[in-house]
């Protein structure tokens, strides 16, 4: 503590006491203990998910032997080859699924953006009759049950000659991807002020090129972290797509079908590479994962 | 919720709608129950597209598309049915080329038979054929039957009107019938009985229940685990959160399979257990004698897969509790686990509330995980019995019936969780 008394300038240190001091010891051990806890716990979850991915992965990048071969090896990897997979990749109906699954998991990535921004733009900017009711019903239709779902569409989509198609499949995703879709994209859009938009008129933008050249840069980060949790979703499917499809199969629905009889070698090389565009994507759009479930209204 | 139900009951075999025309546009002059006897007043041939060839039932007759000479010595050209033509000339591959007209038998039986514009017994006659004329074929085309029949409903009614044949089962005089089967629905709870009868269905309520019961409350505490050690945002915060965020974009096929792949009999646990030299053989895990085996790894599997989705809701809630007050608590002497019972768990009621219900609807449709661990006999979820109704016993409305179940239950723990978590808020207020 310093008093400035006239022009000289007396400095007073207040010591602690031994007991004050004792306390602010234990304090900060307590504080550092508590950090390496942190630490400690945070290390032993990682290991937990990633084990298992591990393991799958030197499945899937060894011999087909390894495969079948006990005990299995500590190391990893050992020995490294792309028989598994070359085998899984060769099998009956793979490329198709693969085909298929790329066509589904794209149309819907399109249709959902393109339905849910617009739906995402009212829903955080315009104050209507019955928005809160509009949030909560798509909250609702979100926990809706896919298997509730899928098995009245099937029946009508056999009625109406669209069963068995990826296109009409992407439609299933589609409507399963929407409740979420709109509700990031709306949490993307309440995250950025109105004034900006105003600010932007003022200076004598019309709305739309306010929206076009102020909000939509601010916005296509969001939106793109939305579009490729669509594609990952779609992606995943397992029950709508074994489900509506019998010929044109999907690649999880594909999987599906033959792990009552197909090999070890085909099931973990399938896994495998089922489970890698997650760690691809999942890296890019982490950050815009809690907006999914938060609110819309800032 | 009543649609869906709705959905499950919908009875396809029920009734058969009777038709005023032969034709499949035509409106209904009636419906008559399955099994109803019925008398055939009349019979006609209508198209048949080919994909309904193979019906069970289906009567067909075949009609030519015949020219010859009538009597004015005009050549014509017109449909009719084979059974008016005797056919004499054959090709090489069995196809009908030439015949004559037969006659009718009997004393009053009208010599001339009809040719139509089209195919169709009521469509417009062209030109009429004296018997024995010689005729050339060439076309042919197979018509369903349809009949005209008449019955009575089930208030007592008489009703009459046209049917395809192939929902008619013709006894051996052609004159009377039964109806076979129907083509339109009627409200039935017949559906439900056969889903609650079949045998799978106790041991899939029971295990979708038990594992329900056991996931949750073990996620619930792991997932606020990683969110506190997310929120602490030590040094590589980054990456905790790219590892603990992973399994959201794992397809639960997926998950299946890499659990499937550590507790199989050479997988990863005994391999790891022998090496390290605890056991001397493998165990088997996942097989019919050791169900607890099988519902521990699917515990394990569904907890890997699923504590990130609550995690990213939990954290998001933890994002909206300010510094001040746990710091605030900090500085009152709160010890760790005093903060977070007093001050963290009240404030994240919403979220956690939102993450429960999210969780317990997910957790009711666990379906690819239970079959890549057990192959989805000696363990099965509800989820898993919709998905085999469907597939391998070909019937949608007991799948239904399963679907609707899930709803159900999904609606109730979501209705009971509000009612929970809002009621002690409401105390403490």
């Amino acid at each position: 503590m310093s008093t400035i008394t006239g022009e000289q300038t007396t400095t007073t240190t207040v010591e602690a006491s031994e007991e004050v001091k004792a306390i602010h010891r234990k304090m900060r051990r307590r504080q550092q203990l508590g950090r390496a806890g942190t630490y400690v716990v945070g290390i032993l979850l990682s290991l937990w998910i990633l084990l298992p991915i591990l393991f799958i992965a030197s499945m899937a990048l060894t011999t087909r032997e390894t495969v079948r071969a006990y005990p299995k090896g500590i190391l990893p990897f050992i020995p490294f080859s792309m028989d598994t997979l070359n085998f899984f990749l060769n099998s009956q109906g793979i490329i198709p699924g693969l085909i298929n699954s790329l066509i589904v998991a794209a149309i819907t990535l399109v249709l959902s953006t393109a339905i849910a921004a617009p739906a995402g733009y009212a829903i955080s900017r315009y104050f209507f009759r019955g928005r809160d009711a509009y949030r909560l019903s798509i909250l609702a239709v979100r926990a809706f049950p896919i298997v509730i779902l899928a098995i009245p569409l099937a029946v009508v989509f056999i009625n109406v000659g669209i069963y068995d198609s990826p296109y009409s499949l992407a439609l299933m995703h589609t409507a399963l991807a929407l409740p979420t879709t709109v509700l990031v994209i709306g949490s993307v859009f309440a995250s950025i002020p109105y004034e900006l938009e105003e600010a932007a008129m003022v200076f004598g933008c019309t709305p739309w090129q306010a929206f076009r050249r102020v909000i939509l840069p601010l916005v296509l980060p969001g939106i793109a972290a939305a579009a490729i949790f669509t594609f990952v979703l779609s992606w995943n499917e397992v029950f709508a797509a074994s489900v509506l499809t019998v010929r044109e199969r999907t690649l999880p629905a594909q999987v599906l079908n033959a792990l009552g009889s197909s090999s070890q070698a085909y099931q973990f090389a399938g896994g495998f590479f089922m489970l890698v565009p997650a760690l691809v994507f999942i890296f890019f759009i982490r950050r815009y994962l809690f907006n999914m479930w938060g609110q819309v209204t800032k | 919720m009543f649609q869906a139900l709705g959905l499950a009951v919908w009875d396809d075999d029920r009734l058969l709608a009777l038709l005023q025309e032969p034709q499949r546009d035509s409106e209904s002059s009636g419906r008559l129950p399955q099994g109803a006897q019925v008398a055939i007043l009349d019979r006609q041939g209508n198209e048949l597209s080919p994909e309904d060839t193979g019906e069970a039932n289906l009567l067909t007759e075949r009609w030519f598309l015949v020219s010859g000479e009538d009597e004015t010595g005009a050549a014509v050209e017109g449909w009719t049915s084979e059974s008016r033509i005797r056919v004499r000339q054959e090709a090489d591959d069995g196809s009908p080329l030439g015949g004559t007209v037969r006659p009718r038998l009997g004393a009053d039986a009208d010599e001339f038979t009809n040719l139509y514009a089209e195919a169709n017994a009521s469509s417009e006659v062209v030109a009429r054929l004296l018997e024995r004329t010689e005729v050339s074929i060439a076309q042919t085309v197979t018509l369903e039957v349809w009949y005209q029949v008449q019955g009575q409903m089930a208030d007592g009614e008489e009703v009459s009107g046209w049917t395809p044949s192939r929902f008619i089962q013709v006894f051996s005089d052609e004159t009377s019938g039964r109806i076979d089967r129907g083509n339109t629905g009627q409200f039935t709870l017949d559906y439900i009985r056969t889903m609650v009868n079949d045998r799978f269905f106790m041991p899939a309520l029971r295990t979708t229940l038990l594992l329900m019961v056991i996931i949750i409350p073990i996620q619930f505490v792991l997932s606020v685990i990683m969110a506190l050690v997310i929120q602490a945002r030590l040094r590589g915060n980054s990456l905790f959160l790219y590892i603990f965020a992973i399994p959201l974009g794992i397809s639960d096929l997926a998950v299946g399979i890499v659990w499937f792949s550590i507790f199989t009999q050479n997988g990863f646990l005994n391999s790891i257990l022998q090496n390290l030299g605890l056991i001397d053989a493998p165990i088997t895990y996942l097989s019919a004698q050791t169900r607890h085996w099988i519902l521990i790894a699917i515990v394990l599997a569904e907890v890997w897969r699923a504590t990130s989705i609550v995690m990213v809701i939990v954290v998001s809630g933890l994002q909206a509790i300010s510094q001040e007050v746990l710091e605030a608590a900090e500085l009152f002497g709160a010890t760790l686990w005093q903060r977070i019972r007093h001050v963290i768990l009240p404030l994240l009621k919403p979220s956690l509330q939102v993450a429960l219900i999210l969780r317990t609807i997910l957790a009711l449709q666990v379906f690819a995980v239970v079959i890549a661990l057990s192959g989805g006999d000696v363990v099965t979820v509800l989820a898993n019995e919709t998905y085999r109704q469907y597939n391998e016993f070909r019937n949608a409305n007991v799948a239904a019936a399963y679907a609707a179940l899930i709803l159900l239950l999904s609606m109730i723990s979501a209705a009971v969780y509000l009612r929970l978590i809002r009621t002690q808020e409401e105390v403490v207020a």
